[in-house]
């Protein structure tokens, strides 16, 4: 966000101003603090010794080095396997919502386009009235999805709010360059990946991390198609880890003879399912950021 | 908004006039309508044949009466509002209900006005690399999902977790934070709070940043501290977003926090924390309760969209603004 403080400039003159601003430093730093030391505190405990974590002398970080726990869990549990299944699914299912959004929104943002009405009202019924689960999931199981990437990109194939998003910004577009591209002979489909598209650029690269977002964290829909364990999801393996960590802790023993505390052992999975997020965090922040203005702007 | 007007001059010529230019302007531009396809499609796939399911509610159902589950619908006897009568009678509706509300309610009365407070904070920090730095740190929890929410909760909050470490130096007893009925619907509304705050504060601040400095100067030079140019000039200004952010909260009163249930509750606390959509899920997935469990969901699918669509209403009446 980039020159956004408005406030006056200079420094505060009352005694009541800088009281405002000390207690406001003072807050907002408590604030962050908040989200930052539970997640650092477990990875810590990630990379702590299991004495250091079984009598809880772990804080914000480690405590006695030692990345067995880690090691195991990445290589002799399901992570890998499950990490590849969420990444398949992110980026097919990237595309695949990308293509079918933006060719949604062009008739939809174009004011001459006969059954616009129709169409917006479908898509409105569509976000506010749901068949529900069970519904859904027999459909899903008489065409036969069960058990397949199906299963896990349909259901965020289509998200109405990020088609209106595109739809707004396709509709903000000026009118004369793509008047400009028809009378030069310019068919619908070409004025749309031509025009249309180049021009929205951070929009669509913002509604594409929405979707992103949206596939990776997705953990109800691995939940519930899905019981091959094959085609686990990230978020799945890692509730599953979490469920039978005393297991995961036993294999451990019976493999390498080292005891690690289960509490340990939960971190690990922690700490290599939250990895991916935070290393991509710096790049899509700039978008998602992008996007809460788009989404407080539009309507 | 001109498009629409425009739009509605034309709705006004007569209909065979209006059924030729149709009829013209779909000849001209066949792309626009092959490009509705795949959209379309997805939502016949995975919302309207949905809606044929819905009879399950209405019927006896039996998965294998016929080829595949969704045939087996119309091979199923009918009931008529059996389902509902049972459901309606039984006292677990009554307490999915229940716990559905209050969680939600508690969820809105607790958090809703902290990150209101944090933007107009946020807004207070002059250093701008320093405002950049709590910006992007408060915000990171909203990337993550609920499981990863729930591990980071259940190691802080585990019996020899941080948590309780913390309470016994400070001499309390230990609590078994996931099974204790008494804190655990607590657990709900401040994880709830821990993922969204920063994420909503800086929705907030978008909508502070928008507003016209001007004012802030003109109110500066009237000798206004800092104190009365929030009272007065920012509350005022970002006002329409916490109505919006508001009426939306309450529109999906009864379907929130689902995964985040299912994620972090257990069969100890399925008296407090058991809300419409687990309810369903266990029923009606897990014991294959499908009629029962579809009529419960029908029952939630109906409120929702009355709640959703009347705070849309209420939206535009006051505001002017429409959700969507």
């Amino acid at each position: 966000m980039k020159n956004h403080s408005r406030r006056s400039s200079g420094p505060p003159r009352g005694k009541q101003d800088k009281l405002v601003t000390a207690c406001s430093y003072l807050i907002m730093t408590v604030m962050g603090l908040l989200c930052l030391l539970p997640c650092l505190h477990v990875v810590s405990k990630a990379f702590s010794s299991n004495t250091a974590v079984t009598l809880g002398e772990v804080y914000f970080w480690p405590n006695g080095w030692q990345t067995d726990a880690l090691k195991y869990v990445l290589l002799q549990t399901d992570y890998l396997n499950a990490l590849k299944n969420s990444v398949i699914v992110t980026i097919i299912g990237v595309v695949c919502s990308m293509v079918i959004t933006v060719l949604f929104a062009y008739p939809l943002s174009e004011p001459q386009f006969r059954g616009r009405r129709l169409l917006t009202l479908l898509c409105m019924v569509a976000m506010v009235f749901s068949g529900g689960m069970v519904p859904t999931y027999m459909v899903f199981r008489s065409l036969g999805f069960l058990n397949t990437y199906k299963a896990l990109i349909i259901p965020h194939l289509l998200s109405i709010f990020n088609l209106l998003i595109v739809r707004n910004s396709f509709e903000g577009l000026p009118d004369g360059v793509k008047e400009s591209a028809r009378i030069d002979g310019a068919g619908d489909f070409q004025v749309l990946t031509t025009i249309v598209c180049p021009m929205s650029k951070p929009v669509l690269a913002t509604v594409s991390m929405l979707y992103a977002v949206n596939y990776w964290n997705s953990y109800f829909d691995a939940a519930l198609y899905i019981t091959n364990d094959k085609l686990k999801t990230i978020q799945v393996y890692l509730k599953n880890v979490t469920a039978d960590i005393n297991a995961v802790s036993e294999a451990l023993k019976s493999m390498t003879g080292k005891t690690i505390h289960t509490d340990g052992m939960i971190a690990c999975a922690v700490t290599l399912t939250v990895i991916p997020i935070i290393m991509v965090y710096p790049f899509v922040q700039r978008y998602m950021v992008q996007g809460i203005t788009i989404g407080s702007e539009k309507g | 908004m001109t498009k629409a007007k425009k739009k509605d001059a034309s709705l006004k010529a007569p209909l065979k006039t209006r059924l030729r230019q149709d009829l013209k302007y779909i000849r001209r531009h066949p792309a626009m309508y092959l490009m509705v396809v795949p959209g379309l499609t997805v939502l016949l796939i995975h919302k309207f044949i949905p809606y044929y399911g819905i009879l399950i509610a209405f019927k006896d159902y039996n998965i294998f009466a016929g080829k595949n589950p969704l045939d087996a619908i119309g091979a199923s006897e009918w009931v008529g509002t059996y389902w509902f009568e049972k459901l309606f009678s039984g006292r677990d509706f009554m307490k999915v209900l229940k716990n559905t509300l209050i969680i939600n309610f508690s969820k809105i009365l607790w958090i809703f006005p902290i990150p209101i407070l944090c933007a107009i904070m946020l807004n207070e920090i002059e250093r701008k690399t320093y405002k950049r730095l709590v910006q992007t740190v408060i915000y990171v929890p909203h990337f993550f999902s609920w499981v990863i929410v729930y591990g980071i909760f259940l190691s802080l909050l585990a019996t020899s977790g941080v948590v309780n470490e913390l309470l016994i130096a400070l001499g309390f007893n230990k609590i078994n934070f996931f099974t204790n009925t008494e804190v655990f619907r607590g657990i709900l509304v401040f994880t709830e709070g821990w993922k969204s705050i920063g994420h909503t504060a800086i929705v907030y601040l978008a909508a502070i940043t928008g507003l016209d400095m001007e004012l802030f100067d003109a109110a500066r030079v009237d000798g206004a501290g800092r104190l009365k140019q929030i009272w007065h000039i920012t509350l005022p200004g970002i006002l329409p977003s916490i109505v919006l952010m508001l009426i939306l909260k309450v529109g999906h009163i009864l379907d929130h926090g689902f995964e985040q249930v299912l994620l972090f509750y257990n069969s100890t606390v399925y008296e407090v924390a058991d809300i419409i959509q687990t309810y369903v899920y266990r029923q009606g997935i897990g014991r294959m309760e499908f009629s029962y469990s579809a009529a419960l969901g029908l029952f939630n699918s109906v409120v929702a969209f009355i709640l959703i669509v009347g705070a849309n209403a209420i939206s535009k009446k006051t505001l002017h603004r429409s959700i969507w």
